[in-house]
């Protein structure tokens, strides 16, 4: 219990620190907004393990079209539940501060629904529905046409997927990316 | 075969330099790799080949261990400087190698953030990596390092303290949730230009403010010199007595008191400063204000045409990748469409239905393209004649609003001249003189009448000088309201014109742009005018002011008074206007008060508000120093005002704003702006007369003419030097030696452009490759693994048929 800075030693704090794109300050800071999403137990445990319906109250993730994605990509235990640092990794990734490479791993490993480690035409179909949200529907021809048209720009090899490396490819042409891959702290 | 064998080789040579930069990796992977490969082979699904190949192996592994030789790779190179560094150490035994030093240990640490592993897995690397044994270093390593580590720490601390110190942070983060990265780069926008004002500020401030107050000027009497000298003429100009008149009418229309104030030029002193400090030097110490005038503005420009470019540039680099990237909209789109940053509710709804709209543009602009192609001519050319009919009326519209401006200029002018020139006849100088002593010894004799006749005067004419007023604002009010108006017009009309999405933004930027520049220009040129045709007389002997007797600060005032309308403008439309529209719109279902009242937040016209006044602001500070101050007090206020406009008043704009673009799209705007309001001010200063009453460089036939005096009292050496730098035998060759470098260039970048086509070439045909050697390896599999079966059974049927005779 407490106020959230009795909560760690500074040791863990160094520790965050070093293994995050935070300073201390920051940390503690996303620590409150951890906190303020289940303030009972993670006031008992630090590092409680939120269920990810609790950690899908965080406003930018709340009208996330990839939320549950975003939570199982950073959960530690692969099912969309996150401790608090699991959440700090998810915070530090959509940092300003964490590079275009960092952020394009993870974008990919979001957007690869099927974990195939390739972003197939299944996986982009999924992508493009999120993004036009529920209430739109594009007619089956437009996605295809639109599945195609993402494949011809990106996918070099024409194996009909794209793999990690034609991705990244994609991510440093985009100066967009890095803007609206981000949530402020 | 040979062709293809000597392809082999080649491909196996370049194979084996590839295995020996990734050399780690790969040795890691196949021998273990090897067995499980054939094992996989054996009972491989042909189509899931392509899953076993080591490029779509999981990449967390791949990923750190690409950083870690990344790592190696440096401090490899780290090593061997040090080594020779020291030498006689390397003659022994060398244990290290193997070991690492505590600065590659921190150094990797450092690198573990970047890895996408749980922070638990971190946390044990990280351990592991201090607990690992490490080399201490020593000497000039160890403070090296130490000051690396202190450098680091010094940056983090740095950075939060300047996190702290931006401003606005939380009202981006509000206007981010709801409008997404387009919009707020746009505050951002507003924000830079109120730090570029604040700098230009503080320039003003310490080298002409604060020693325009705080130095002494020297008084000369006017009995000691000739009466149409500067002397005589200034002091006549700055001690005459200011008519009496309303004090907010002065402050508004920066009149009366307030033009004998620091804001405008005609104060600043022609004077050099002395000074002499008996207890620190025993010389003089000079001040030079007329040469600080001239070079304030020169810095200040520069600072901010550094700055634009610099700005620009970083956008441009970007925009460059990208336009060489054309063929990645769509990706774009799809990966990077998705504000991750929006936070409620409804601005996700409009987000979404913003790229739904997106995405099916795109597409019928694909089909529109398609079908362009297709078009018969004959509909091309209606196409084109409408675009030029448009282009037309727009021109049209242009030159009418040029006129109108002109016309109200005049008409304020005649009409503010004429009620002057009700007290003053305009027959003679001479007779004008007699009039004047005349009254002059009138006023001398009946003063207290003369002020009954003041204060009859001064209530009476409220209701006059109000008309005053509102004739003085008639032409700024007149701008205003057209840059109003004619967007508008402009906006439906491009509705006709059938251009792509992304050119109706550019387009109707540039016309209203060109509005707006082409409005300040007819102001400029009036003014201009009007200047040139009075004639700039000395004030001794003149009792009354006729108005232009410092066109400087007349100047000056005009700018102000404009930036004063348009801040008012904006004040009004936004609170008095548009919130009542908004509240409408929300709190009405009818659909027609809908229509009327809902607004999205339009990018270009606000950029355009924002980009007028730097202009303004840029064309006035050389007349009205005090300018850039108020500028940055008018970015301060009007930051809430439009945060205000778009987070109360407007809903999201259904048009998705791409952040990146939209600020090399800025800066370009404003690049534009600044050459035109840099090139009447540099205009002035190079060929106008400067008015002989007021100012710092009274008495000079230009401006620039002052320079020159004191450039030719420099040492010899530098004048010869910097004439050198004019003359032919320095300039041809720099400009040759210019165009060779930038010949160099292009071609450095025509052929990287031709290398990237190749290379890219190059990746599909491997990628080809690749495909039919799968292809050819499945078959293969599928056979052998028939061949199997077949055996299998022929065995089973052996078998079968043995075992039936060994029955039998």
């Amino acid at each position: 219990m407490g106020q959230g800075k009795s909560q760690f030693t500074e040791e863990e704090l160094q520790d965050y620190e070093d293994l995050t794109y935070f300073t201390k300050k920051e940390v503690l800071f996303a620590h409150q907004k951890f906190k303020a999403l289940a303030p009972e137990k993670v006031g008992h445990n630090k590092n409680a393990k939120l269920p990810m319906a609790k950690i899908l109250q965080y406003p930018e993730l709340r009208v996330n079209p990839f939320r549950d994605r975003i939570c199982k990509v950073f959960s530690s235990s692969n099912d969309g539940d996150c401790t608090f640092e699991d959440f700090l990794d998810m915070m530090s990734v959509f940092s300003e501060m964490a590079p275009k490479a960092v952020k394009a791993e993870h974008a990919f490993r979001i957007f690869d629904f099927d974990g195939d480690d390739m972003i197939g035409v299944s996986d982009l179909r999924e992508v493009i529905e999120r993004l036009c949200g529920p209430d739109l529907k594009l007619s089956d021809s437009e996605i295809q046409q639109l599945v195609q048209n993402v494949l011809e720009e990106a996918d070099l090899d024409d194996d009909g997927a794209l793999s990690f490396a034609e991705f990244e490819h994609i991510i440093d042409k985009s100066s967009d990316f890095c803007h609206s891959f981000r949530i402020r702290l | 075969m040979s062709g293809g064998n000597s392809k082999g080789k080649a491909r196996s040579k370049r194979h084996e330099g590839w295995e020996e930069a990734g050399g780690e990796f790969y040795q890691e992977l196949y021998p273990g790799a090897e067995q499980e490969l054939f094992e996989h082979l054996q009972r491989a699904d042909a189509a899931k080949l392509a899953t076993l190949l080591p490029s779509k192996q999981a990449r967390n592994t791949t990923t750190v261990k690409r950083a870690r030789s990344q790592n190696e790779r440096r401090q490899s190179t780290f090593a061997r400087t040090t080594q020779s560094r020291d030498i006689h150490l390397s003659m022994m035994p060398d244990l290290s190698e193997n070991l690492s030093n505590e600065e590659r240990t921190w150094e990797e640490i450092m690198q573990i953030k970047a890895m996408p592993v749980p922070m638990n897995q971190k946390r044990e690397l990280k351990a592991k990596l201090q607990n690992a044994t490490k080399l201490r270093l020593q000497g000039l390593e160890n403070i090296h390092w130490q000051q690396r580590k202190v450098w680091h720490r010094f940056r983090i601390r740095f950075g939060e303290i300047l996190g702290k110190l931006e401003m606005w942070q939380s009202p981006m983060r509000e206007i981010e949730g709801t409008f997404g990265t387009g919009v707020v780069s746009y505050f951002l926008f507003l924000r830079w230009l109120l730090f570029l004002n604040l700098a230009i500020s503080l320039f003003v401030i310490l080298f002409l403010i604060v020693p325009k107050t705080v130095l002494v000027e020297t008084t000369y009497d006017c009995d000691e010199y000739e009466t149409n000298s500067t002397v005589c003429c200034s002091h006549a100009y700055l001690n005459r007595n200011l008519t009496e008149s309303n004090i907010v009418l002065d402050v508004i229309q920066g009149t009366g008191w307030m033009e004998r104030t620091i804001l405008f030029y005609g104060v600043y002193s022609d004077q050099i400063y002395t000074y002499f400090i008996k207890t620190f030097w025993e010389t003089h110490l000079y001040y030079n204000m007329p040469l600080a005038y001239i070079l304030v503005p020169i810095t200040w420009a520069l600072l901010s045409l550094i700055a634009i470019v610099k700005a620009a540039a970083k956008g441009f680099k970007e925009k460059l990748v990208e336009s060489e990237g054309q063929f990645y909209l769509y990706c774009n789109l799809v990966f990077g469409g998705w504000d991750f940053c929006i936070q409620n509710d409804k601005s996700a709804k409009i987000k979404h239905k913003a790229l739904f709209n997106e995405v099916k543009g795109c597409l019928e602009e694909e089909r529109f393209k398609e079908e362009k192609q297709l078009r018969s001519r004959e509909s091309q050319i209606f196409l084109h004649l409408r675009r030029i009919l448009i282009n037309l009326i727009v021109l049209i519209i242009l030159i009418a609003s040029g006129v109108l401006i002109y016309v109200s200029f005049n008409y304020s002018l005649d009409r503010l001249s004429a009620k002057t020139a009700i007290q003053v006849d305009s027959d003679g100088p001479d007779k004008l003189y007699v009039n004047r002593t005349w009254e002059k010894l009138a006023s001398h004799l009946s003063i207290d009448r003369n002020y009954q006749v003041l204060g009859l005067y001064r209530e009476s004419s409220f209701l006059e000088q109000l008309e005053n007023t509102l004739l003085e604002f008639l032409p700024y009010i007149c701008i205003v309201v057209l840059n109003l108006i004619v967007p508008e017009i402009f906006n439906y009309l491009i509705g006709f014109e059938d251009y792509l999405p992304a050119r109706v933004i550019i387009v109707t930027l540039l016309r209203t742009v060109l509005l707006r520049l082409s409005s300040l220009a007819v102001l400029l040129s009036q003014i201009y005018m009007f200047i040139v045709s009075n004639d700039l007389t000395c004030s001794w002997g003149n009792d009354e002011a006729n108005g232009l007797e410092c066109w400087e600060t007349y100047l000056g005032q005009q700018l102000y008074k404009l930036i004063l309308t348009d801040f008012a403008l904006q004040f009004v439309t936004t609170f008095l206007i548009n919130l009542p529209r908004a509240f409408l719109a929300r709190h009405s279902s009818s659909r027609c008060l809908k229509i009327i009242g809902e607004q999205d937040f339009y990018l270009p016209k606000h950029v355009l508000d924002i980009i007028y006044v730097q202009t303004i602001i840029w064309m006035g500070s050389f007349f009205c120093p005090f300018l850039p101050i108020i500028g940055t007090v008018y970015y301060f206020l009007i930051f809430y005002v439009k945060k205000f406009t778009c987070l109360t008043n407007c809903t999201p704009s259904p048009v998705v704003y791409k952040a990146s673009k939209s600020k090399s799209l800025f800066m370009s705007v404003l690049l534009l702006g600044f050459v035109v309001s840099i090139t009447p001010v540099a205009y002035s200063v190079a060929e106008l007369l400067p008015s002989v009453n007021c100012g710092p460089f009274r008495g000079y036939n230009t401006v620039w003419e002052y320079v020159i005096d004191t450039f030719e009292r420099f040492p010899l050496v530098l004048r010869e030097f910097v004439f050198l730098l004019g003359t032919s035998v320095f300039a041809v060759p720099a400009f040759a030696l210019l165009l060779l470098f930038l010949y160099y260039y292009w071609a450095v970048a025509t052929a990287n452009r031709h290398m990237v086509s190749v290379l890219k070439n190059q990746l599909v045909l491997e990628g080809h490759d690749k495909q039919f050697l799968l292809n050819r390896l499945s078959a293969f599999i599928r056979q052998h693994q028939k061949r199997c079966e077949r055996r299998n059974r022929a065995s089973f049927a052996d078998d079968d048929s043995s075992i039936r005779q060994s029955s039998r």
